[in-house]
């Protein structure tokens, strides 16, 4: 009893790890530009498909199995740099426009994305065959969790603590969240908007080819991962709030957990659970748990 | 009594706007609200056309209680206003506007499948209301398209177009040109003779105006009431003038011989 | 005067069609008529009042499994009960969700509406006892204006009786709509969508209007997916997921939100194209992302836009 209650929470937890970089990706990219990026799924997707390629390459070249996670993390973080590309190639043109506008251009991402993806990497799921296990498996109070989950969930602690650090203590974390407050105010003050904008897009991009990465040896690159993440991406970040890092922490959490409870007790329930808490959270308290009253 | 406020109080957060105002409109008024910037008259139009619910107090519009009723309703029971920022709708024609006051007045809004446009008494009305206003040879411009002055007449006239018991204008003539001015207050005068409105209320700074047109004038200051009478009492009023009037400037003397 | 040219050589070229072209383009009209008479619906919603909604696969849902309910699991196999049918049970899921809906906007009206649909879509593809899960529910051939065609082959009935079934369908929605839009009530809504603080302080209930808007789109998003069903004779839960919301919303800025014609045009632009790039190359996604992108970008009204750039009071007219 024990045991499974502790594997369904652990499995949880490493979701709601993984859950937690693309939303956090979602939530500054929100808080800052105003935009909800429906590409996050995509990027996510991205990080993934790059890192199965990144490990593959690098155990065939030889590298020794244990490190595998240098190779992984590190092409994940890389091929976040396409958010540059994408901000200053596309987004730039629409922020002056109605959000409508903003994000159907994020769909049409969506869309390149998935084809993209799809040209290069083909339709046949790819993952790092039995890498997984690779750091072995950790008892915890009966029960057997990889460690590889362990050391994600840690991973993903500290960049949560990262970003806090990067929001409260640096000047660039202070002209973000000055930006996000009042962007007006913030360009009055000398602050060159484009510049903000593309590192901060870049940011949340990488965020979230991160999560893409790392979630790989736990799953495989699948062709829809990314649209079916960002229905829970956009749960996470509807339940805790749009535009709050505390916010998608706790909105990660209540997701995976749950999630993982459903798909233990009543597979069929599974996103329908969550997709009528967002409904509640919706009509109940639109800015969600820590979303500013802005709403 | 057709509009009554009593002991009206706002509050936006720690800040007072409005502090116990009181005032009552009668049939046939035309009444004044005047005010330096910050006295709270935007706040008072925004009370008693119930678009905001004062923190206490309450406002009386033919008799009934208002509270909580809303400006939709609130239209319904025979008041409208107009804005001091000009709201009109962007992308609809003047005439359009127009229709779509006509519309609500006839209760005709749910009409899905009749024809808009062969609705002559809609038709009709409308057309009567724009060459009122001035604005018959402009009906096919897009709203968007016109001049600030003709903008806030559309604002004006749509308001006008309801037929309403009492109206309100926060500012009436504010953007417009002072040789206009005069025309547009005729205009709105003729208008409401016309249509059988009982009461006008108006927020104004132009003092001929406000002079030249109302029964009465209601001086705020500081959210407070500072005086609520006559044209003529008020003039005499030397707090009043000092406060919110202002006395003209004496035009410069040519410097006078030395004496002695 | 050109409008109206125009509209009669389509309406002609639309009428001849299945007795000139190739079986293959007869049939590839059938899914755009469909859409067609869902677009309809939504640029009440989304040209005329104003919201965007990324959930109305919900009603095509609905209005496909009507179908395919009826077909396998009564005896009914009108054409004409199954789209009334679909438009009473759309109508009443819209009016549910657009009570709860309506009184948002912009984004929050955008994720409620994404959440309505995604549940529906679950409760699609998990309930499979009831559903047929992720391989759908077939759905059989159903009688037109009560001929039972069975035995008639499924390319000549499809291209024929079925065709010209669907045409007339789309025709009378694309007349109600019309007198809809150009009646009081569309009057209104436009208010509502232009200015809606202006709209209540002239009496009109903003909130009572959109839901108005928002079911009625929700009733011809139904009958549409209703039609969907019968050529394919299978319908599936992907009619429901969020990308196919997101799509319906990209046929509607494709032909022009600004306009009346436009978003069929939109619909029948995306399923050409849609054939027609995919006859070359698989990556059809890929291509339309860039056509929206182009659109949201470069040319925000549209194919519609494009044309009417010559005539500017197009726009104002209506």
């Amino acid at each position: 009893m024990i045991r499974n209650l502790v594997n369904i929470v652990m499995s949880g937890v490493f979701h709601a790890a993984i859950l937690f970089l693309v939303a956090a990706g979602l939530q500054v990219v929100f808080g800052v530009q105003k935009i909800f990026n429906l590409a996050c799924g995509s990027f996510y997707a991205l990080g993934a498909y790059v890192g199965v390629s990144a490990v593959t390459a690098f155990t065939a070249a030889g590298g020794p199995p244990w490190l595998f996670i240098a190779p992984l993390a590190a092409a994940g973080l890389a091929v976040g740099l396409v958010g540059v590309v994408v901000e200053r190639g596309l987004l730039r043109f629409v922020y002056d426009r109605d959000e409508t506008f903003q994000l159907l251009l994020t769909f049409a991402l969506v869309l390149m994305m998935e084809d993209l993806i799809r040209m290069t990497w083909g339709t046949a799921p790819r993952s790092t065959a039995g890498l997984y296990l690779v750091y072995g498996q950790a008892r915890l109070l009966d029960a057997t969790v990889p460690v590889y989950n362990l050391i994600v969930i840690a991973a993903s602690l500290a960049i949560a603590a990262g970003i806090g650090w990067l929001l409260t203590r640096t000047a660039f974390g202070r002209i973000i969240r000055a930006s996000a407050d009042n962007r007006e105010m913030a360009e009055a003050l000398g602050v060159d908007m484009g510049r903000v904008y593309a590192r901060v897009f870049t940011l949340g991009t990488a965020l979230g080819t991160l999560g893409g990465a790392l979630v790989i040896p736990a799953t495989a690159a699948m062709s829809e991962m990314g649209i079916e993440l960002i229905v829970e991406a956009f749960a996470v970040v509807v339940i805790g709030g749009l535009g709050s890092m505390r916010g998608a922490f706790v909105g990660a959490l209540v997701v995976g957990v749950l999630r993982a409870f459903a798909i233990a007790l009543y597979p069929e329930l599974e996103m329908l659970l969550i997709y009528l808490i967002v409904i509640a959270v919706l009509l109940l308290r639109p800015r969600g748990l820590f979303g500013s009253a802005a709403a | 009594m057709i509009l009554e406020a009593r002991d009206v109080t706002k509050f936006y957060g720690d800040f007072c706007a409005l502090a116990g105002v009181s005032l009552g409109v009668r049939d046939g008024e035309f009444v004044s609200i005047i005010g330096p910037n910050g006295a709270g008259k935007s706040t008072l139009i925004n009370v008693l056309t119930g678009a905001l619910r004062p923190t206490s107090g309450a406002v009386r519009f033919k008799e009934r209680d208002i509270h909580g009723i809303g400006p939709v309703a609130l239209t319904r029971l025979g008041m409208a206003r107009s804005f001091q920022l000009v709201h009109i709708f962007p992308d609809l024609t003047v005439i359009e506007t127009l229709q779509a006051a006509v519309v609500s007045r006839l209760g005709r809004g749910t009409r899905l499948l009749a024809s808009l446009a062969g609705d002559r008494e809609v038709q009709e009305a409308a057309l009567e209301v724009a060459e009122l206003f001035g604005l018959g040879g402009k009906r096919h411009v897009v709203a968007r398209q016109l001049p600030q002055g003709d903008k806030k007449l559309l604002d004006v006239a749509s308001a006008f177009a309801l037929r309403p018991e009492i109206i309100l204008l926060d500012e009436p003539t504010s953007g417009v040109s002072t040789a206009d001015k005069t025309a547009i207050m005729e205009t709105l005068v003729a208008a409401s003779r016309r249509i059988g409105c009982r009461a006008i209320i108006q927020v104004e700074h132009d003092m001929d105006i406000v002079f030249g047109y109302s029964d009465r004038i209601i001086a705020l200051h500081q959210g407070k009431v500072l005086a609520d009478a006559p044209p003529a009492a008020i003039k005499a009023d030397r707090h009043v003038v000092d406060t919110v009037i202002g006395r003209p400037r004496p035009a410069p003397h040519p410097t006078p011989p030395a004496a002695g | 005067m050109t409008g109206r040219v125009i509209l009669a050589l389509v309406t002609l070229a639309v009428l001849v069609l299945p007795l000139v072209a190739p079986a293959y383009y007869v049939l590839l009209m059938l899914p755009f008529m469909a859409y067609a008479v869902v677009l309809l619906g939504l640029n009440l919603l989304f040209g005329y009042a104003g919201l965007v909604s990324f959930g109305h696969a919900l009603f095509i849902g609905i209005g496909a499994y009507t179908g395919a309910v009826l077909t396998t699991h009564t005896s009914v196999r009108s054409l004409e009960v199954i789209l009334l049918a679909a438009a009473g049970l759309g109508a009443a899921a819209a009016m549910l969700v657009g009570a709860l809906c309506v009184r948002y906007v912009k984004i929050y009206f955008g994720m409620l509406t994404l959440a309505f649909g995604m549940v529906f879509y679950t409760f699609l593809l998990k309930f499979y006892h009831w559903t047929g899960g992720d391989e759908g529910m077939r759905v059989l051939r159903p009688r037109l204006l009560g001929f039972a065609l069975d035995a008639m082959p499924k390319v000549e009935y499809l291209a024929g009786p079925y065709y010209y079934y669907s045409l007339g369908v789309l025709a009378v929605a694309t007349v109600v709509m019309w007198r809809i839009v150009h009646s009081p009530f569309g009057l209104c809504l436009r208010t509502v969508r232009d200015n809606p603080a202006k709209a209540e302080a002239l009496g009109l209930g903003v909130t009572r209007y959109r839901w108005h808007a928002f079911v009625i789109s929700g009733v011809y998003a139904a009958v549409g997916g209703a039609l969907l069903g019968p050529p394919t004779g299978n319908v599936d839960p992907t009619l429901a997921y969020w990308t196919q919301s997101g799509n319906i919303v990209f046929m509607t800025l494709l032909g022009g939100f600004a306009s009346f014609f436009g978003p069929v045009l939109g619909a029948f632009a995306f399923i050409f194209l849609q054939d027609t790039v995919m006859s070359v190359v698989p990556y059809w996604r890929l291509i339309f992302g860039a056509i929206l992108a182009f659109i949201v970008i470069v040319a925000p009204g549209g194919l519609m836009g494009l044309f009417a750039r010559g005539r500017p009071r197009e726009v104002a007219a209506r």
